[in-house]
């Protein structure tokens, strides 16, 4: 018989989702670009990635410490703070040093997400507060790249390079870049296409493979997860920038597929600007937001002087958030009450 | 002719909790326990809280009205039971917390179990014996108020208005909340009252179009409806519509917008636009007022959910304690439950159960641990991550998140800049919530507040 009566505001059931879940399905769905970073940069890996892992967590716990939770663990069963960490370990070049990666977690999850009071209040994303520090701190570091192994084992020796143990080479990024102040060459990166899609050219650690990033992006969709809106919005208004670019001078401009194949755009467009916490609310909002993130990395890319831009801006469209969800208020179903 | 029972039409939001209606959905209406002792609500409804019309040691009579008041928004109240008046005294409501009822304890000897009045009602009823003064006095007499939840009442909705003429009456039988089948069961068994129901009620309110609102996973109750129309004098014209299921199709503004595809102001009750909805088990009473001159005493609840030992239908006195209708399924198996009033997205939970039935009780739902959810049910809320799924599923297009962290904060002014009084505290935000933020109940408790700063301030 009934000896313990529970009441509380209705509803009384509720959907079996948790921001555990949420963040889990997240988990899995960068699966794909972690198997993809294994397979081409091989140690660097299976270094990194743990590495951002396990300092994100413990960082975060340190923060509960220090806040003087009553339970410095129990944040850490949302796995928010693993998500950052793989996020980061997959926006860093692969031969990053592990102290680096450590700082870089640490100043995500101190800095970027627990001096604002936790998940749900950060206003830039974790991950990119932690590699913005980073390239700040250390720009060299942040911009020396290796060659996946699968190519490295196919070059043929040369002596000097024999001194070395990782082969350094440009991102497709760095020569577009190259060919848009030479106002040449840019026709000859569309043969870079196919490697780019698949992941075998040199690259931040989990950004090479647009395969592996559509396959977890479209993972997050099916799952609803994340709505289209932010992915859709942010790699088309970079198809149509880069296009108008194409246009214009095919020999300076790569074309838009390659614009979309390289860098961090996909990755970016499915995992780190569908963050909620740092991105607008409303449906409108969200197509404001990846117009912005879209546009702004096209910018710095094709009139800017860095090769890349994703991580700046997210950063910026994280800053102008807030304004963006004042400004896109909704209306009632019943249109605006008269008072 | 194939009747459609797939629903085409439906609102943008909402979401679609389990159905959970297996429980109850085949189980006839059958009548409830014999009362010893009911506590009869002197504010059942919207509107004026009634006068005792009885003194302690009265006698009184089954269907004698016990309770009423001047005022033009309002419902008499009737005894069930043939007994005697106990005391007037302070009972748990649902709703008001604690209020005044007429405690009437029943004759032993002398009380019938009142049966439905279905049976008296055939293909052949003729609206046109009644006039619409008389429809609508019936109707007020009878104390029948809006039987689906918030207990309007009826006669105010139904009369004619000359500054809000009415044109279309909507029928609601979508019966969206997951657990209730009291309405469906109804349509099923007491299909030619309800029609009659509708006849009298679009006689009175003058209305010339008539829409039957139904979810389409009730095929059957389509299909009945559908036949007893064509059946039925000068009813051809009562269109059955087939709605898509998904909660909250039954609130009236969203079944409105499925069906005629309008819009309620906001703030704005359906009139404005010229529609009257009623609910199913309310066109079922004024049939019976109207016909038997019988009084809103008795109605079907649902009293279902995992933890009821036999779920069913029941026809049960309105006044009834809930622990005696439980008592009647086989009682609770569980150790800690829930004990609902309504359906596990609306209802409210009871702490006592000596609280009785009212005439817009439609289900007792009596739930699990388990089903709530344990984070739910230890009321563990995380921090929101913004993520947007309340603004996706809210029906009103409003933006859940913001009104209830406004109101969380004290920020009631923001909170009425998000518009929170068109909430219609449908509960889709709280339950897809991830974080288990009890987004509808911050909202509910924001809503009190400024009703009564308003009241505070100075004209």
């Amino acid at each position: 018989m009934l000896s313990q009566i529970t009441v509380s505001p209705a509803p009384h059931i509720s959907k079996p989702l948790s921001t555990r879940s949420v963040m889990i399905d997240v988990v899995i769905g960068l699966v794909p670009a972690m198997i993809t970073a294994g397979y081409y940069f091989r140690i660097h890996a299976f270094i990194l990635i743990p590495t951002c892992v396990v300092s994100a967590v413990i960082t975060e716990w340190l923060c509960n410490v220090i806040r003087r939770k009553s339970n410095p663990l129990e944040s850490l069963g949302d796995f928010s703070a693993v998500v950052t960490g793989i996020i980061l370990a997959l926006s860093v070049p692969p031969v990053l040093p592990v102290w680096a990666a450590v700082i870089g977690s640490g100043f995500a999850i101190a800095i970027g997400k627990m001096v604002f009071g936790g998940l749900g209040a950060n206003i830039f994303n974790p991950a990119m507060a932690g590699r913005a520090f980073l390239t700040a701190s250390f720009g060299m570091l942040m911009t020396t790249w290796t060659v996946p192994a699968t190519i490295d084992a196919k070059m043929p020796r040369i002596s000097a390079d024999n001194m070395l143990d990782t082969r350094t080479q440009a991102t497709p990024l760095a020569l577009s870049k190259q060919a848009q102040k030479a106002r040449t060459g840019a026709d000859a990166l569309n043969e870079q296409l196919r490697a780019a899609f698949t992941g075998e050219v040199g690259g931040c650690l989990g950004e090479t493979s647009a395969l592996a990033l559509l396959i977890g992006g479209i993972y997050l969709l099916a799952r609803r997860t994340i709505s289209f809106h932010i992915p859709l919005a942010v790699t088309l208004s970079a198809f149509v920038f880069s296009g108008v670019a194409y246009l214009i001078n095919t020999q300076a401009y790569a074309s838009p597929v390659f614009h979309l194949c390289s860098g961090g755009l996909l990755i970016g467009a499915f995992f780190i600007a569908t963050d909620p916490v740092t991105a607008p609310l409303t449906t409108r909002g969200m197509w404001i937001f990846g117009i912005g993130v879209g546009t702004v990395t096209m910018l710095i890319r094709i009139v800017g002087e860095y090769p890349e831009g994703v991580m700046y801006s997210v950063l910026l469209m994280n800053a102008v958030t807030p304004l963006i969800d004042r400004f896109c208020k909704l209306i009632p179903a019943g249109g605006r009450p008269h008072v | 002719m194939k009747v459609q029972t797939k629903g085409r039409f439906t609102f943008k939001g909402g979401t679609h909790p389990p159905e959970s209606k297996g429980l109850t959905e085949k189980s006839a209406i059958q009548p409830g326990p014999v009362p010893r002792q009911v506590a009869v609500m002197l504010s059942q409804h919207t509107g004026a809280v009634c006068e005792p019309l009885v003194r302690k040691g009265d006698a009184v009579q089954a269907g004698q009205k016990i309770g009423d008041s001047d005022a033009f928004v309002s419902a008499p109240v009737h005894s069930p039971i043939n007994g005697k008046v106990k005391e007037i005294a302070l009972q748990s409501h649902a709703v008001l917390g604690r209020s005044l009822a007429v405690i009437i304890e029943a004759d032993a000897e002398n009380n019938p179990l009142k049966q439905p009045a279905s049976a008296r009602f055939g293909g052949d009823f003729d609206e046109d014996a009644y006039s619409v003064e008389k429809i609508c006095a019936a109707v007020r007499e009878a104390g029948i108020v809006g039987m689906g939840g918030a207990g309007f009442p009826t006669r105010v909705k139904i009369e004619p208005n000359p500054r809000l003429p009415k044109q279309t009456l909507v029928i609601n039988g979508c019966e969206c909340e997951p657990y209730i089948t009291c309405d469906y069961r109804i349509m099923l068994e007491w299909t030619h009252q309800i029609i009659a129901g509708i006849k009298l009620a679009r006689k009175a309110s003058g209305c010339s179009k008539v829409f039957i609102g139904i979810e389409d996973n009730k095929p059957r109750a389509i299909k009945v409806l559908n036949a007893a129309v064509k059946t039925h004098r000068n009813a051809e014209d009562i269109k059955v519509v087939p709605v898509r299921t998904k909660y909250p199709q039954g609130g009236e503004r969203q079944l409105i917008r499925a069906i005629l595809g309008k819009y309620v102001p906001t703030g704005g009750i359906p009139p404005m636009i010229g529609v009257v909805v009623l609910n199913a088990a309310t066109t079922a009473a004024i049939a019976e007022a109207v016909v038997c001159n019988a009084p809103l005493t008795h109605r079907a609840v649902t009293v279902s959910g995992e933890a009821i030992a036999n779920p069913g239908n029941l026809y049960v006195p309105i006044g009834l304690p809930v622990a005696d209708l439980i008592d009647f399924c086989g009682g609770v198996t569980q150790k800690s439950a829930k004990v609902v009033l309504g359906g596990p997205m609306m209802g409210i939970a009871i702490a006592d159960l000596t609280t009785p039935i009212t005439k817009t009780t439609n289900a007792i739902t009596v739930l699990t641990r388990k089903q709530i959810g344990s984070a739910k049910f230890a009321g563990r809320q995380t921090a929101c991550i913004r993520c947007g799924r309340c603004l996706e599923v809210c029906p009103e297009h409003l933006n859940p998140t913001k009104i209830a962290h406004a109101v969380k904060n004290n920020l009631l002014d923001v909170a009425e800049g998000y518009y929170i009084n068109a909430c219609t505290e449908c509960g889709c935000c709280s339950y897809v919530c991830p974080a288990n933020v009890e987004l509808t109940g911050y909202i509910k408790t924001g809503k009190i507040f400024l009703a009564r700063q308003k009241k505070k301030m100075p004209q």
